[in-house]
């Protein structure tokens, strides 16, 4: 794993209207790194993916691959390099699988088909279902499609919104063995956020705990999984 | 009293219900555009396309051939409708879902007026882009069809034609299918949600100027000229399906039809029987088939 980072942000703040969800916060992913946002509901976790991604007004410093993106609108992040996998999937129901998969490529130029083949060969289920509407996919496969519609851009941070919620904890191990793969396989930063610790935690090099919108613990995997405090509140254990 | 049925005259009857129908076929293409780019439904399509025939109007009257001056004015219309969206719709349009429909109602009063503040009170007529005098027709099983009808059923395909590689073929039009569906998905993926609304709305205006511009020659240009056939549309729009191109075509010729065979084969109702039609297709479909008949039926499973 690379140190030198690939997105730092610092001084984060980020809400909606009058109401601010992130007060202050610092964190950085490096190159190739996995880390980890761990948070109850409420803790800020979708408004810090919807800042990155520029869905949000927000203030503070967003630091990606060198270029000051705080101010930049969704599609430059993108561009950018920079996809999210929104919460609740964000799949266009009416579209056939294989449109939403092509609306994934849609920042990119010129023939996209190799991807649409590699993530096909990744989710078969997906390649069955190419032609039919993704509103009647199931919340496994919808996930499936949430993340291979993702990396369509080709992204160098993949930005993974909750992906566990709703999914039997095999499909969640699943999906996150593909991701962490795809990661190894291209040098993609992973930036999960996530109520679910304990398969996070196994997959994360990293990982932050963020309560009330304000980072109150960081560290490896293996020290979080050792703190009391954090093992009582988000593992259930302890 | 027994009748004889007069074929020839049937098939006048159908051909003349099919050129109507092609009319009402393009505005309900530019209701379920507006739906397909943007999910919204525009109640001023009628007299943005009215306002457009007026602009023809006033082109050919300083000498402009007819088709530049439909072109012309359909890409006024665009802009225009672009800038609608923009500046009136987009700011209103997360309050709340009802806001767009009466923002549109507001509209569609607000053009009616500007028609008779702009170009007077009077009727003026239109040339058509087809021959229309009184021996421009060819003869089909013996039944005689005019030109103009015929050539306003052609445009209608083509338009059809170049719809469907739109919205299916490009990335534009993948684009607006995303926008419509998913606006905060579509964000995320690096459409330009804002361009992809202003490009709705701009494609619908220009197909209404079309619209109004073949239909003001047979009916004569003023102000009260769409109320009826944008009535009509809906219904058609409705029947076929909000979201589906072809369905608002089977839809238009359809309603076309019906209005042909109400006025020839039982008269004493009235032509305006369309219109009390029309309400009821509308009422019938929302209530056993909201999709239309070949419009999406959103499924989702959770």
């Amino acid at each position: 794993m690379s140190t030198e980072a690939l997105l730092t942000a610092t001084g984060l703040t980020a809400g909606y209207g009058q109401v601010q969800v992130l007060q202050n916060i610092d964190f950085h992913v490096g190159r190739g790194e996995i880390v980890v946002i761990l948070g109850a509901n409420g803790a800020g976790k979708t408004t810090t993916m919807r800042a990155l991604s520029g869905m949000i007004g927000r203030r503070g410093s967003v630091m990606f691959d060198g270029t000051e993106m705080v101010n930049a609108k969704p599609d430059a992040i993108l561009r950018a390099g920079i996809s999210q996998v929104p919460q609740g999937r964000g799949t266009f129901t009416d579209l056939s699988v294989e449109d939403n998969l092509m609306t994934g490529a849609y920042s990119r130029k010129g023939d996209v088909s190799e991807d649409l083949e590699r993530w096909f060969d990744a989710f078969p289920r997906l390649r069955e279902r190419r032609t039919q509407r993704a509103g009647g996919l199931s919340g496994g496969e919808q996930q499936m499609l949430a993340i291979a519609r993702a990396m369509m851009s080709r992204p160098t941070l993949l930005l993974c919104d909750e992906p566990s919620l709703g999914l039997a904890p095999l499909i969640t191990q699943e999906l996150f063995r593909i991701l962490a793969q795809a990661s190894r396989d291209t040098g993609m930063s992973l930036l999960i956020v996530e109520q679910n610790a304990n398969l996070a935690l196994a997959l994360a090099d990293r990982a932050y705990v963020l309560e009330t919108g304000t980072i109150v613990a960081q560290g490896t995997g293996a020290e979080l999984l050792a703190d009391d405090t954090i093992k009582r509140a988000y593992l259930g254990v302890g | 009293m027994m009748l004889a049925f007069d074929s020839s005259l049937f098939i006048q009857r159908m051909v003349d219900g099919l050129g109507e129908g092609s009319i009402y076929a393009m505005l309900a293409l530019s209701i379920v555009v507006v739906f397909r780019a943007t999910g919204q439904l525009n109640f001023a399509q009628g007299e943005i396309g009215l306002f457009g025939a007026f602009i023809v109007s006033t082109l050919t009257l300083s000498d402009v051939p007819i088709a530049l001056a439909i072109l012309i004015a359909m890409v006024v219309g665009a802009v225009l409708a672009a800038t609608i969206e923009r500046v009136v719709i987009r700011p209103i349009e997360h309050r709340n879902p009802g806001a767009v429909v009466v923002a549109s109602i507001g509209l569609f009063l607000g053009i009616n007026q500007l028609h008779s503040m702009i170009w007077g009170p009077n009727a003026r007529s239109l040339p058509s882009v087809f021959p229309n005098d009184a021996d421009d027709f060819f003869r089909l099983f013996g039944a005689p069809v005019r030109w103009e009808r015929f050539g306003i059923f052609l445009v209608l395909l083509v338009l059809l034609a170049l719809l469907w590689v739109l919205f299916n073929k490009t990335k534009i039009g993948l684009a607006m299918r995303a926008v419509a569906n998913n606006q905060e998905s579509a964000g995320l993926a690096g459409i330009r949600v804002g361009g992809i609304l202003m490009i709705g709305w701009g494609l619908a205006a220009a197909i209404s100027v079309l619209a109004a511009s073949l239909l003001a020659p047979q009916g004569g240009l003023s102000a009260s000229l769409m109320f009826g056939p944008f009535l009509i549309a809906s219904a058609a729009a409705t029947l076929g399906g909000l979201d589906s191109p072809i369905g608002a075509v089977v839809g238009g010729l359809a309603l076309g039809l019906i209005k042909a065979i109400i006025i020839g084969y039982v008269g004493f109702l009235g032509g305006d029987m369309v219109f009390t039609v029309s309400l009821m297709i509308i009422l019938v479909v929302l209530l056993w088939r909201p999709g239309g008949l070949f419009g999406t039926v959103t499924v989702e499973r959770v």
